[in-house]
């Protein structure tokens, strides 16, 4: 054992003397002046712990003493050598690995056998373990011995994401060509492609096994308005024969539709739910079950699509009454006066009527009419007692359907030229339709105001204002779901998430989000307290076909010879500041007690 | 009122009224007053018979005396006195705290009600305030029940100061005092007991009728405001006792306050004097009117 830092041991010659100095002072009670002493005289004395004279044996100030010599050798970093050469252990936790295999194990169980006993057969070292799902990854730091290891081995379990093969291969790769290494001991379900390296020795436990997958599971809804959803399936049959699959799906528990296709091996199909009703949470189920069960089980949540939140800053408040009738839109209403930035945080768009934020809003923007002279936009405003149509595209997200001849405009404003927005419709005077893209969200503004929403009594005019709320909702997009070890960007007002069967993770807005590996229904959960479902499924068609796995090809660099290592030093510094932390609990426990039962009737 | 403590309401006034003080023994006085004196004097209580000398007044020639033994006897009476009545106060440092307690504002309601009882019967009153800041002893005996208010100035005036040897300071104060009459010693007497027994003794070897009154403070008596560890000053002696102080602590307190109580009352009740514990938490007005008998008053 030695230390990095000897000179840290310097500070024991001030900081002992410091604490004793300071628990003097600490110790010197509190002066009470009292009628008389001499009812006190009796009472246990406490002489000599007053400032000046010697501390009595209080086990506190020498548990504070071995504290701060702790904290002294923690700063000097000590380290204990280790020889001997060490050995990376590979474990393939993916997906895949749930697979079931022979003897009814699965192929996560029988790599896990198969590397404790590889590793029983190996002698002193560090071993360092390494997981691939969902990219290859360590697993902590270096385990001090091969026995550790492997108790560390039996507290893991495999995840629901696949793994990413050239990642995996790479790092075999570079582990094969480390000359430090004993071993590379690798279990998992891609087999290596000879030649092995020979510093590897490889456990490969995906003996191929039929499988029926769903692929992905995809909802749209086709137009504002619409409440029916469209879901669109992807189903495999990974097996050597042809085979009739059904498809059920459930929504919020309900069946809501089913179908089959009848696939070739190997084939890849499409099955279509043009009107499923609506629901919350769609799951649908894969039959005939398999030795995969994790690919026969699908989910996905209309929330994405059921809902959109629009602020609508207006001050003519009567205006957004019409648009709440939509079936899957929610109003809410702000005057110019006391909107704030903050209040888009929650709203999916944004609709400035008569009106202009002051910043560039971060959410696609409705301007309806937007006054004249405003720095951030800059629009060349023409008013206009009575408006004219002249000219529009004849297919465009905006314009399809709308019978512009039909249209009645009465006052309004030509928008005239704008740097980046784009001129839609045209009148006589100017353009009275822009739209373009900034920053990365969708803007358009209109010369003419479409509100209050009418519906059928003005149909023309509520095409438009339904085409250009889809332009701005990205409706028509599909909501294809999250992969399992896909990261997410944490949505803004989310404060917690809970996976499928797990505790609540607190996260942050705008932070990566690495722990979806599970596939099924993630909680995410506001500042506010308001709890929405976002749905994760393995969907990678390639970790689902359990007939062709590809095998891993490794490339190496060098002889394969090991090298001799020195001996390596293991620092002991974490250990140490474990042991001050347990010290410091202790001794506030202590304290506390001692506290509680001094104090009682002051 | 007129300087009076706020405890002197109307009607705690009335009520001291009805009281009497109630000597042990018959002292001679300096006057005429209410109480029987050991002289013989003019009163109707009968005291003896002597022989007639010429010069005597016939008056008192016992005649059915001189019909059975053809002799001339004088019936003498009784005289009745007033009584001397002497106040102790201290107003040491100790009787100032804890602050809170009010002991010594008690102290003096307490010398005061007693001063009041006995001017209102019409004997005389000495007050001695025994160390204290201020000069309120009472040069002499006054006399009348309107001298209340200027003792009640004179004891307001005096802050709880100093350190005090109750049995030196009662010894050189015996020695001024011409006459015996009744005591009042209004103390803590948190002291050593030797220096309370001695000085208590004092009175009672020079034929006085001693009341004690001990006051004590409620939270004193509970040791409440002491926690931890605290380093405790003698507010006399400036002696320092540092202890840690939890729950036994303060019981064991508490047990020591009142053992060294029992000592003085064991100590008064063996040399026939009267004795009277008052801790501050009580009302004063209900411990004064039901601690008559113990004061050595009666209605």
């Amino acid at each position: 054992m030695g230390v990095l830092y000897p000179g840290a041991f310097y500070y024991l010659l001030a900081l002992i003397p410091a604490l004793a100095l300071a628990y003097l002072v600490r110790e010197r009670p509190r002066r009470v002046i009292v009628s008389s002493v001499l009812a006190f005289r009796a009472l246990r004395a406490r002489r000599g712990r007053r400032f000046g004279g010697w501390p009595q044996p209080d086990w506190m100030f020498f548990v504070e003493m071995l504290i701060l010599s702790l904290a002294v050798l923690a700063m000097a970093e000590p380290y204990v050598l280790r020889s001997g050469n060490p050995i990376a252990v590979v474990l393939d936790d993916s997906a895949a690995m749930q697979a079931l295999a022979a003897g009814g194990r699965t192929r996560f169980d029988a790599a896990r056998a198969a590397l404790k006993d590889a590793l029983g057969r190996e002698g002193p070292g560090e071993v360092s373990l390494y997981l691939t799902a969902p990219q290859p990854h360590r697993a902590g730091p270096p385990f001090g011995s091969a026995a550790e290891a492997a108790a560390a081995l039996a507290r893991l379990r495999p995840t629901g994401a696949p793994s990413d093969p050239a990642a995996l291969a790479a790092l075999l790769s570079e582990l094969a060509s480390d000359t430090r290494l004993r071993r590379v001991i690798y279990a998992g379900a891609q087999p290596l492609a000879p030649p092995v390296p020979p510093r590897i020795e490889a456990f490969a436990v995906g003996d191929p096994l039929p499988n029926y997958a769903i692929g992905s599971f995809v909802l749209r809804r086709e137009a504002l308005g619409h409440s029916a959803l469209h879901a669109r399936l992807t189903v495999a049959n990974f097996s050597p024969a042809a085979q009739t699959l059904k498809l059920a799906i459930t929504g919020d528990g309900k069946p809501v539709g089913h179908a089959q296709a009848h696939l070739a091996p190997g084939q890849i199909g499409v099955v279509e739910f043009p009107n499923l009703a609506p629901a919350g949470v769609y799951r649908a189920e894969l039959t005939p079950s398999d030795g995969f069960a994790l690919d026969n089980v699908a989910y996905a949540t209309a929330g994405a699509v059921k809902s959109i939140s629009i602020l609508f800053v207006t001050p003519a408040p009567a205006d957004a009454a019409g648009l709440a009738t939509l079936p899957g839109i929610s109003v809410r209403v702000a005057s110019p006066t006391s909107f704030s930035p903050t209040d888009l945080a929650s709203a999916d768009l944004a609709i400035f009527e008569y009106a202009v934020p002051k910043e560039m809003p971060p959410v696609n923007t409705l301007l309806v009419m937007p006054p004249p002279g405003d720095p951030l936009f800059g629009f060349n405003i023409q008013p206009a007692a009575r408006v004219e149509i002249t000219g529009w595209p004849p297919t465009g997200p905006l314009t399809d359907s709308v019978n512009f001849r039909l249209l009645n405009l009465r006052a309004g404003e030509y928008l005239g030229q704008h740097p980046w927005l784009r001129a839609i419709v045209t009148g006589s005077g100017g353009a009275l339709i822009l739209a373009g893209k900034r920053a990365g969200h969708r803007f358009v503004a209109l010369g003419f105001n479409p509100f209050p929403y009418l519906g059928r009594q003005n149909l023309p005019m509520s095409v438009l204002t339904l085409n250009s709320l889809s332009y701005l909702a990205g409706f028509g997009a599909e909501t294809a779901g999250y992969h399992t070890g896909d990261p997410w960007i944490v949505p803004a007002g989310v404060t917690g998430i809970v996976p499928p069967g797990g505790r609540q993770i607190k996260v942050t807005p705008g932070m990566l989000f690495t722990g979806a590996n599970f596939p099924g229904l993630y909680q995410l959960i506001s500042s506010d307290g308001a709890k929405s479902l976002r749905a994760a499924n393995l969907a990678n068609l390639r970790a689902s076909d359990l007939e062709n796995t590809p095998a891993l090809k490794i490339e190496t660099s060098g002889s394969g010879a090991v090298a001799e290592v020195a001996p390596r030093r293991a620092p002991l510094t974490n250990d140490f500041i474990l042991a001050i932390v347990a010290l410091v609990i202790l001794e506030a426990l202590v304290a506390y007690r001692r506290r509680r039962r001094s104090v009682a009737t002051v | 009122m007129l300087g009076l403590p706020e405890e002197f309401t109307p009607d705690f006034l009335a009520r001291l009224e009805h009281l009497r003080i109630k000597p042990r023994r018959a002292f001679e006085g300096l006057g005429k007053g209410s109480h029987l004196s050991p002289r013989r004097g003019s009163s109707l209580e009968f005291s003896d018979f002597r022989h007639y000398v010429l010069g005597d007044d016939f008056r008192f020639i016992d005649w059915g005396l001189y019909g059975r033994t053809d002799k001339l006897y004088i019936k003498l009476f009784k005289e009745e006195e007033d009584l001397l009545t002497y106040i102790f106060l201290d107003a040491s440092a100790s009787m100032g705290l804890p602050e809170a307690d009010r002991k010594f504002p008690m102290a003096v309601a307490t010398a005061l009600a007693f001063a009041y009882v006995a001017l209102g019967q019409g004997d005389r009153v000495m007050i001695r305030v025994l160390a204290g800041d201020g000069q309120a002893s009472t040069p002499g005996f006054v006399y009348g029940r309107h001298r209340i208010v200027e003792l009640a100035q004179r004891l307001g005036a005096v802050r709880p100061a100093g350190q005090l040897d109750l049995a030196t300071v009662l010894a050189r104060e015996l020695v001024s005092i011409r006459r015996a009459g009744k005591v009042f010693v209004i103390s803590d007497y948190l002291m050593m007991i030797n220096s309370v027994t001695r000085g208590l003794g004092l009175f009672t070897a020079a034929n006085m009728d001693v009341t004690a009154v001990q006051i004590l403070g409620g939270s004193e008596m509970a040791g409440a405001g002491l926690a931890g560890d605290v380093e405790l000053v003698d507010a006399e002696s400036g002696e320092r006792v540092t202890v840690s102080i939890g729950n036994r602590e303060r019981e064991q307190y508490r047990q020591t306050l009142q053992r060294l109580s029992r000592e003085i009352r064991t100590f008064c009740l063996r040399r026939g004097l009267h004795y009277t514990l008052y801790t501050t938490d009580l009302n004063f007005h209900d411990f004064f009117l039901r601690a008559t008998a113990d004061f050595g008053l009666r209605h």
